[in-house]
């Protein structure tokens, strides 16, 4: 048994009013054949990621849907904790350390939780390569009897050769593979099918529930932000992936056009590791030299539904740059209706059509460009907005995710209508 | 907020300070309770006329992990503290002294990170800077590890005063400076504790599954031993008997970096089970300080269940907001609840699960404290009276008497 996660019941009936009937009736006809089907959701961590808050919004609405999802999280220990910090990085092709000793530490690991598996499932999704090498050690009779899926949430096409090599040989038998974007994949992964789900917000989340603009000023305001002058957001990791100190550039250089602008920082995770307080740190102190620079964080005790604020009170949304992932907080902006200029990253060109839902840009020039043209024609920031949110509603709401899923179960266990 | 009354007061401990020129010093510019105390206090004390303004000194990476083993060791965690640390220590305190290069009248050194800076001026000048230089110490040093109290004590001796957050954490060997107990206050504008706009307050609730018709319970803190979690889940069980639609949320902040409060978190959900109406939250879920503020106004009664606590200022929070607050008998607690006035003192689970029960019986009555509570903060634990507090130091050390009349509410001690 692993450690199994409360999650509060929910009705997919709330999302009615902001996706239609016809998608909730299309949801119920993909889950019909799928009633009482047993997934087992496997994670590293219960919270804190993209992939808890994904699980959190997905579980309790397949359950509504009628089928018997769960979510449990892996067993750890303190010597898998560096083990799985090092395989996260080198499988994003950052620097890490990786031994032979850690892939040994790497195995045992998912031996033990292997032996930990001692319910039957039909379908057993593994969220991330780290415990995925559990597969290969549940006994045969079981793993015959359960269709494997593998969900990679990271971009692993620039992996470590050595690290990749570990854990090739664990995954490449599961029934499936699924990863956020084409690109995401090593382009030698050889599987049985690879698929492609991208990530989605829940429009009910407290990140996106709709406030008053009351609310939305008095929460902006406390932290001296002020209401009435323009100002640019970027809520991001602030680390050199998201170049942040490149969205004080385009701040700078746009202030010459909009003296009255404002910049907001906002870190979507706490920088915790030195190198990454060490950057935060950094952008803080560059910061400091601005009287119109915010930056806050998780460190503020910054929640939701203050993102949820600052996002809607920003009169146009920053990403200077994407460097891993697929920055869905940009999603969230855009069902706001606000417009974004953005680099054109792999994640990125998923959510932003140049022109229709945001802009994009390369350069500082480029990005201060659009932001001073988008400040100056406010026709410009509705029709954008109404762009956004239309494409988000199509394409990267929580409903399109659980259609995804369910056809994908469909057609791994035989079942689809 | 606090009435004409008080403003005027202000205002008379400020007059003979008008132009006073005072530094604060700490380090580090975000997150903790520190900074946050200082982005309010700072703007307070210049709106009161005086010239008051904040550095943050500088210091490398290695430092700042010294300085939280440091921290850690004070608060009574043994460590190894080797020569080694020690040195980087004093190393970056000595750059920082090399860069100050002006003269206050009043410099305020929070924290120990740059305690070691007054030392060193005074050996680069050949004297002390100048002005009074007063420590304030924000953590509980009853337990400190002794070689690291050794370490940082010779370099408090210079000051001319030493501020404590409770009598109880002066350290008796202390030499030198005067001592002041000045206890921390809260902000009532600050997104912690600022009033909700009605749909942000129903919103949250909502989102997290939380109906607001339902009697709930709500404690805010760290999931560990001190602060009993499964004490407030057991507390939960024996009123859920009598009232089965109650309602639980526990809010903690989690670090990364916390095995001990990962461990307390996990045995905590396990107590839990499979109860939806136990919502266990955290940082990690998104929720920040609106969403502890909704979750606190929502309440009908607010534990604070500790067996050990440093202040436990979080206690001032909920009567700020007008709840009931029933908390253990430890640490700062007394002070902020008057037994069976603005909450109940308790000590043992059974107590507490009865003084609740009373409340969520008897709402007139919890309507009652939760206005006293409030009125009791307004009286002391607002920053207002923290600024007070330094206003009347600053007289004290420079000889000027108290104004005449002087208020009810008292909370700063002269101990020597």
């Amino acid at each position: 048994m692993y450690g199994t996660l409360a999650i509060a019941p929910r009705s997919i009936r709330d999302l009615a009013p902001v996706v239609g009937e016809e998608e909730l009736a299309e949801l119920a006809r993909l889950a019909r054949p799928l009633r009482g089907l047993r997934i087992l959701n496997l994670s590293i961590t219960a919270f804190g990621t993209g992939v808890a808050e994904l699980l959190s919004a997905s579980v309790p609405l397949m359950t509504d849907l009628g089928l018997d999802c769960q979510w449990q999280v892996v067993r750890t220990g303190e010597q898998f904790a560096p083990v799985n910090r090092a395989m996260y990085m080198a499988l994003g092709g950052r620097q890490a350390t990786w031994s032979r000793e850690m892939a040994d530490v790497w195995q045992r690991y998912n031996a033990m939780n292997a032996d930990l598996l001692t319910k039957d499932f039909d379908v057993v999704v593994v969220h991330d390569p780290q415990p995925a090498g559990i597969r290969s050690f549940v006994d045969e009779r079981r793993r015959a009897a359960t269709r494997w899926v593998m969900h990679c949430h990271l971009d692993i096409s620039s992996a470590r050769e050595d690290v990749w090599l570990v854990l090739r040989q664990h995954v490449e038998p599961y029934d499936a593979i699924i990863f956020e974007a084409e690109s995401f994949a090593p382009s030698d992964v050889r599987a049985h099918g690879i698929e492609v789900i991208r990530p989605a917000i829940d429009p009910a989340g407290p990140r996106n529930m709709d406030l008053s603009p009351e609310a939305v000023a008095s929460m902006t305001e406390r932290y001296g932000i002020d209401t009435a002058r323009p100002l640019l957001c970027q809520l991001s990791p602030l680390d050199e992936s998201c170049d942040p100190m490149g969205a004080i550039d385009v701040y700078d250089l746009a202030r010459e056009a909009v003296p009255d602008l404002q910049l907001l920082l906002v870190a979507t995770v706490v920088p915790e590791e030195p190198l990454a307080r060490a950057s935060f740190d950094e952008v803080a102190r560059r910061a400091m030299d601005y009287s119109g620079v915010f930056v806050l964080s998780g460190l503020n005790e910054v929640g939701n539904v203050e993102m949820n604020a600052f996002q809607r009170a920003a009169d146009v949304i920053l990403q200077k740059d994407l460097r891993r992932g697929f920055g869905l907080w940009v999603s969230d902006a855009l069902w706001k209706e606000r417009p974004v200029v953005a680099a054109p990253r792999t994640g990125l060109l998923e959510q932003i059509i140049d022109g229709e839902t945001g802009f994009l840009a390369e350069s500082t020039e480029d990005f201060s460009r659009r932001v001073v043209a988008l400040l100056r024609d406010r026709s410009l920031d509705a029709r954008l907005g109404a762009g956004g949110r239309r494409h988000v509603r199509e394409n990267l709401l929580i409903t399109r995710y659980l259609s995804d899923y369910l056809r994908l179960l469909g057609r791994l266990t035989g079942t689809s209508g | 907020m606090i009435g004409e009354e008080r403003v005027q007061e202000i205002r008379d401990l400020a007059a003979p300070l008008a132009g006073t020129r005072v530094l604060h010093i700490n380090a580090t510019a975000f997150g903790g309770g520190v900074a946050e105390l200082l982005g309010s206090l700072v703007p307070l004390m210049n709106d009161a006329g005086l010239r008051a303004g904040w550095q943050v000194m500088n210091g490398s990476e290695e430092f700042f992990q010294v300085t939280k083993t440091m921290h850690n060791a004070l608060q009574g965690m043994l460590i190894d503290w080797t020569p080694h640390m020690r040195e980087v220590w004093l190393h970056n305190n000595l750059l920082n002294a090399q860069l100050f290069d002006e003269d206050y009248d009043f410099v305020i050194v929070h924290d120990p990170q740059p305690a070691a800076i007054l030392g060193f001026i005074a050996e680069l000048r050949h004297r002390h800077p100048g002005g009074y230089w007063l420590w304030r110490c924000h953590i509980d040093l009853t337990h400190a590890q002794v070689q690291v109290w050794d370490t940082l004590r010779p370099h408090l001796e210079g000051y001319d005063g030493a501020i404590f957050t409770l009598a109880d954490y002066v350290k008796e060997d202390l030499g030198g400076p005067r001592t002041f107990v000045v206890p921390p206050a809260i902000d009532p504008l600050s997104p912690k504790n600022a009033e909700l706009p009605g749909d942000v307050q129903q919103g949250i609730l909502s989102r997290y599954g939380i109906d607001p018709a339902k009697p709930l319970l709500v404690q805010v803190s760290r999931f560990d031993p001190w602060k009993d979690p499964l004490g407030v889940i057991e507390v939960y069980r024996a009123i859920k008997r009598e009232m089965p639609d109650l309602h639980l949320v526990l809010i903690a902040s989690m670090a990364h970096d916390d095995p001990e409060g990962w461990a307390w978190y996990e045995r905590t959900v396990r107590r839990a089970g499979d109860d939806y109406d136990i919502h266990i939250l955290s940082n990690l879920n998104g929720v920040g300080n609106v969403e502890v503020n909704a979750f606190q106004r929502a309440a009908d009664v607010v534990i604070q269940k500790s067996v050990r606590e440093g202040f436990g200022l979080v206690v001032s929070e909920a009567l700020w907001k007008g709840r009931p607050v029933v908390a253990g008998n430890v640490g700062g607690i007394p002070l902020q609840i008057v037994n069976g006035k603005t909450g109940y003192l308790v000590n043992t689970v059974e107590e507490c699960a009865q003084r609740v029960l009373s409340l969520l019986r008897g709402p007139e009555k919890a309507r009652e404290m939760g206005r006293a509570g409030r009125e009791f903060v307004r009286d002391n634990f607002l920053i207002t009276r923290y600024l007070r507090d330094y206003l009347r130091i600053f007289r004290e050390m420079r000889g000027i008497k108290p104004p005449r009349g002087g208020s009810a509410a008292t909370a700063i001690q002269v101990l020597d």
